[in-house]
């Protein structure tokens, strides 16, 4: 069984604030970390190689610095790792990003795909299924549960809007994965050692013969015209006094609103 | 009383009589001042009426410290102004009132924001440069985010990385002092020493102290038990760890280190304690000022995990212990880089290996999440053992917390924990350890299943604290002696020397209005 | 072909904030000048908006292709288990109504297929619909993806439509993307604002990201149609039928099913709700202890209110998820929210806009809640709390 894992670097916090004076976005915590739905689709597809034998991949596109990432992937339990990155895949929207994913799964020809259900930086939980329509293979999303797998099909639990549904699908296909459905393990000191040394092949656009149009800003189609931090005017009124004191307030306020 | 600031003690103020070390004082009146100024106010008053004064910060301190004995409670958590920053030697530093919690100090350092209302220009300046410059870090680490900097000053608090960047002491460089006299001391560091055991302070408006220091030599291990004294300390060093006996601290001015390259932590598990203290052993030496903590679980603290983790929910998110590990140790490493933290981590397999263990059961954190989860699990053992007490609490009232914090030197680690393993073994006590191994330094938890169990398990502990004495070790290495172990300080110093701490407590304190019952009792003694 | 970012010197007066903003550690200061690493930055443009003086652009050879001239805007409409449209496909057909009043003929026209999709179709015209493309084929029953993408996709491509818009539901965020990929369009996530420009009908996608801390406002020049999903619960349902009549079609090619295959569905009960709760009683860290959660659900209890909390408590397992508010559990709507010692982060901020009234206890006095309350209490959570019980109960 051959699983590949797609991976995206986030900011390890997504604290931003607006500066009062210069009325400026600031962003605090810059340290770079494997979006953390990503780790328990990492988990998954090791927990599945660990019952099925084969090999787990990790991909991910970005910048050369998200080899760091591919490897401590690598140091906890994937095989080995692929980092597509070139200036023209800069600037991508979710379509133009799962189609240079896509380019790469069609290389490597995976029986099954696992992503976690979003990053927390964007929050768009698009790419997911996008590389499975590139690929022309199904894919379930919000996965809470692995039932039942081997080389031809895979039967999982998935979270949906009223409860949960049982879903069978023949592979290769696509999952998406939800932070409840293990607990993404640590890595040992051999671990440590093997993501020191595993193999993180990087690839260019030219690489994997992208078609241009089809990368980066220019393969993307929506754009974003501006950013703000979201805004609060109205000034509180303070109440004060002793606990007792304020709880009397509070509940004239309870009944006066009711 | 002929000062607003002082209020009559009510029932709303009841969770001021008790402190983490879950024991409850009683006192009459209650006081929450906001500067230096109302703090003089407060204690002059509380002079002048003869109150005693029991001062407190966060309250999370386990030896009861903070604990009143009747008469005044001056609280110090409105006091918790950043007042300013400057920059000595390349090291930043950082005014502050004793108010500061911990958690937001450190909320504040690591985004680089702080609140600067009222600072001077120089502190802007610095604050300027500080934003530019590489992570800073307040090293003190005790497992307790929500202690005030003032507590911890006055109880030398520590914690994990102690083992590498030593206690709160180090870190502080000048305090402003309120003594009970009401006078007004400002110290620096490296401004008045004593000359060998005697020391001259001369407060701010002029008002003079002679004092005589005590006679006895420390013990050469993590200590916090008593009075920090030798030959021609600085006075700076009296007031830190003295448990609010001798004065108010106002403000201080703490000391930030730039933060290692790389922090990286890692779990080893081990069949035995035998082979857990055999890596400690070779470790030290061998990862040298890299390492920066090793703390350890012993096979009743992993049991207690695991039964937290399946039966509560709120540590489901421990990670899993493989029901083959006994014990663990868990290594910090603070390097220069990721290359030498790697260096490092092989290391520690190789020690691991060579102590008998298998280098499959570790887990390493070298981001956030990682370093997160550790960080949970450490802490969910104690809390966890709070939990348990709190329950058999429920069943008999008499049973209480019963944890150990005793340091020897290097040498007696393994006979110091043979002897914990067979006391307790033969006293057929329930029981789970865990602490600071590095600095050989275990907290023995009992946990009491009777009445019985306690009183056993008390008198287990005075047994140690002499043993631990006779292997030239501290009967308290970091919770401070507080009320709690105030029999083990005179085990441990003798009754002379006991006398001569409280001679010195008195001539700085004369009417014995400060921290009653802490460290020793005002009453008896040749002193009186 | 690539785009990158472009600090014109003459105009860069070395202010940092640039520096301040990238979340990717790509801008240094050299010489009083912001300077541009290429290998770090990944052109998220959160940049472009915080230089004061304009300096930065982003130079880009992307063409801008002709959109083909589609009109009129859709909304794919999502059944439940009962054959009940969600409530969410009334809203975007109502906004869509009033979008589409701001262009020259601009129909709006709703997707609707499940079991009575035909019988339910009459809502949606009232809602807004000028026509209803329904199909009641049991191959919509399950829910799955692909024969929704099928049949989705073959409307669109026979009339052309502008835009599309989708319910963010579980469902429409997994089908949407299929849609958007197999066609080539953009896709905005999870919309929370929407307007139109009458004159180009370039759809103003307004949506949170980095967990809501930041609003980003996206838009989709050059293809057609432009596809959003949109948060639920944030545009009304029309009170009284906003038209009377409308067409109502007959899906033409219904969809093969797909190689997914629904085994057994299990429905778990909503249970009280906090989204539909008119007074929330909500915990944040600030209580300090896990056993004053006791004390929050008896306030809640007394007041006949439902109780919330932030996300670090469901982190620590104080609460339960189902009670997480903020970006990533709950947006709530209530009367009146009272707040225990919670900070106020931007996530949770988000999840509470709804509000009418809030009351917000925190001892610290900067804490951002207080920004958005209107009423603040800076003190002791737990005392209020308590305080609060001792009086409902004496009553």
């Amino acid at each position: 069984m051959k699983i590949a894992v797609c991976i995206k670097q986030v900011p390890s916090t997504n604290e931003v604030r607006l500066d009062p004076v210069t009325n400026t976005i600031v962003r605090d915590g810059r340290q770079s970390v494997i979006n953390p739905f990503d780790t328990y689709a990492l988990e998954q597809a090791v927990q599945i190689k660990e019952q099925l034998g084969g090999q787990v991949l990790v991909v991910s596109m970005g910048i050369p610095a998200t080899e760091r990432l591919l490897r401590d992937a690598c140091s906890r339990g994937a095989d080995r790792g692929a980092l597509l990155s070139d200036r023209a895949f800069a600037g991508a929207d979710t379509l133009a990003t799962s189609y240079a994913l896509s380019l790469w799964c069609r290389r490597e020809q995976p029986d099954l795909i696992l992503c976690g259900k979003m990053a927390v930086d964007g929050d768009t939980a698009q790419i997911g299924p996008e590389l499975a329509e590139h690929l022309g293979i199904p894919h379930i999303t919000d996965v809470c549960a692995v039932l039942s797998v081997d080389e031809k099909e895979i039967t999982v639990r998935k979270v949906t809007a009223d409860g949960f549904a049982v879903v069978r699908t023949p592979l290769p296909a696509l999952l998406t994965v939800v932070k409840d459905i293990n607990l993404p393990r640590m890595a040992t000191i051999p671990g440590v050692r093997a993501g020191q040394a595993a193999v993180i092949e990087l690839l260019t656009a030219d690489d994997l013969q992208a078609d241009r149009s089809r990368t980066g800003l220019t393969g993307s189609p929506t754009q974003v015209v501006r950013t703000f931090t979201p805004q609060r005017t109205a000034q509180a009124v303070e109440l004060t006094g002793e606990p007792a004191e304020i709880a009397h307030q509070i509940l004239d306020i309870v009944r006066e609103v009711l | 009383m002929h000062s607003d600031l002082i209020k009559p003690f009510a029932a709303e103020y009841a969770e001021y009589l008790k402190d983490e070390s879950r024991s409850v004082g009683a006192c009459q009146y209650v006081a929450f001042p906001r500067s230096h100024d109302e703090a003089l106010e407060v204690l002059r008053t509380a002079y002048d009426q003869d109150l005693p004064v029991t001062i407190q910060g966060g309250r999370t301190g386990l030896a009861a410290g903070a604990v009143p004995s009747g008469g005044l409670i001056v609280n110090t958590s409105r006091m918790d102004q950043v007042l300013g920053m400057s920059v000595r030697d390349g090291l930043y530093h950082l005014r502050l009132q004793p108010g500061v919690i911990l958690s937001r100090l450190r909320k504040d350092i690591e985004s680089r924001r702080l609140d600067t209302a009222g600072w001077d220009a120089g502190s802007l300046q610095a604050l300027e440069a500080f934003k530019k410059d590489k992570a800073q870090f307040f090293t003190p680490d005790p497992t307790e985010t929500s202690a005030l900097l003032g507590g911890m000053t006055a109880c030398n608090a520590s914690g994990a990385r102690s083992y590498k960047y030593g206690p709160v002491r180090g870190h502080i460089h000048a305090l402003r002092v309120i003594l009970p006299t009401g006078h007004p001391l400002t110290l620096e560091r490296g401004r008045v020493r004593a000359k060998g055991r005697r020391m001259e302070l001369v407060c701010d408006d002029g008002f003079a102290l002679c004092l005589d220091l005590p006679t006895f030599r420390m013990p050469d291990t993590k200590n916090a038990s008593g009075y920090y004294i030798h030959d021609d300390m600085d006075a700076v060093d009296l007031f830190i760890g003295s448990d609010g006996t001798l004065g108010l601290i106002t403000e201080l001015e703490i000391i930030l280190r730039p933060m290692p390259g790389a922090v990286w932590g890692v779990t080893c598990f081990f069949a035995s304690e035998d082979q857990a203290v055999d890596f400690v052993t070779a470790a030290r030496p061998a990862l040298g000022a890299d390492a920066a903590a090793f703390e350890y679980f012993d096979p009743h603290a992993l049991d207690i995990l695991r039964s937290q983790r399946a039966n509560n929910p709120a540590f489901a998110a421990l990670p899993v212990i493989d029901p083959a590990y006994g014990c663990a140790v868990y290594t910090e490493l603070h390097c220069t880089d990721e290359q030498a933290a790697f260096d490092r981590l092989m290391a520690v397999g190789d020690l691991m290996e060579a102590a008998g263990g298998c280098q499959d059961h570790t887990w390493v954190a070298r981001t956030d999440t990682d370093r997160d989860k550790l960080q949970f699990f450490r802490h969910a053992v104690p809390e966890s053992v709070n939990m348990l007490i709190d329950q058999r609490r429920r069943i008999d009232p008499v049973i209480t917390k019963l944890g150990s914090d005793m340091s020897v030197p290097d040498a007696c680690l393994r006979q110091v924990t043979q002897m914990y393993r067979q006391d307790l073994a033969e006293a057929g006590l329930e029981y789970a350890t865990w602490g600071h191994i590095g600095n050989n330094h275990l907290h023995v938890n009992i946990l009491p299943r009777s009445a019985d169990d306690y009183s056993r398990g008390k008198a287990l502990f005075a047994r140690w604290a002499e043993a631990v004495t006779r292997m030239g070790g501290a009967v308290s290495a970091e919770h401070g002696v507080g009320k709690l172990k105030a029999p083990f300080l005179t085990i441990m110093y003798g009754q002379k020397h006991i006398d001569e701490m409280r001679a010195l407590k008195l001539a700085v304190d004369p009417k014995g209005l400060y921290g009653i019952g802490n460290l020793f009792s005002l009453k008896g003694g040749a002193a009186q | 072909m690539s785009a990158y970012i472009q600090n014109d010197l003459t105009k860069c007066v070395g202010c940092g904030l640039c520096q301040g903003s990238c979340a990717s550690g790509a801008i240094a200061l050299r010489d009083g000048k912001a300077v541009i690493d290429p290998d770090r930055c990944v052109l998220c443009r959160v940049c472009l908006d915080t230089c004061p003086v304009g300096a930065l652009t982003l130079e880009s050879d992307a063409q801008a292709e002709r959109t083909a001239d589609s009109r009129g805007i859709w909304v794919f409409a999502e059944m439940d288990n009962d054959g009940q449209p969600l409530p969410v496909g009334l809203e975007l057909t109502a906004k869509a109504f009033a979008l589409a009043r701001k262009r020259e003929s601009c129909p709006v026209t709703v997707l609707l297929f499940g079991p009575s999709a035909t019988r339910q179709a009459q809502r949606f015209i009232h809602a807004g619909a000028d026509r209803v493309i329904v199909s009641d084929a049991p191959v919509f029953r399950e829910g799955l993806e692909l024969p929704f993408a099928d049949a989705v996709c073959a409307c669109i491509r026979q009339d052309r439509p502008e835009a599309v818009l989708f319910g963010a539901t579980p469902f429409g965020r997994s089908l949407a993307p299929r849609v958007a990929a197999r066609l080539g369009c953009g896709l905005t996530a999870d919309c929370t604002v929407l307007d139109i420009d009458p004159e180009t009908g370039l759809l103003l996608q307004t949506r949170p990201a980095f967990g809501g801390n930041l609003m980003a406002t996206i838009t989709c020049p050059a293809r057609r149609p432009q596809m959003a999903t949109v948060r639920p619960g944030i545009f009304q349902t029309p009170e009284s039928p906003l038209r009377e009549t409308g067409e109502i079609e007959q899906l033409r090619e219904i969809p093969a099913p797909g190689p997914v295959e629904l085994l057994e569905k299990t429905l778990v009960e909503a249970g009280e709700s906090i989204r539909d709760a008119r007074v929330i009683v909500s915990a944040g860290r600030g209580i300090g202890a896990q056993k004053n959660m006791a004390l929050v659900k008896k306030l809640a209890e007394l007041l006949g209110a439902s109780y919330g909390v932030s996300r670090p408590l469901v982190d620590m397992g104080w609460a339960d998820y189902s009670h997480q508010i903020g970006q990533t559990g709950c947006s709530v709507a209530p009367d009146l929210l009272l707040c225990f010692g919670i900070s106020g982060a931007i996530q949770h901020l988000a999840g509470i806009g709804g509000a009418k009234t809030i009351i917000a206890v925190n001892t610290d006095p900067d804490a951002p809640i207080f920004g958005a309350a209107t009423y603040k209490i800076v003190g002791d959570a737990a005392a209020v709390l308590k305080a609060l019980i001792e009086h409902l109960q004496q009553q």
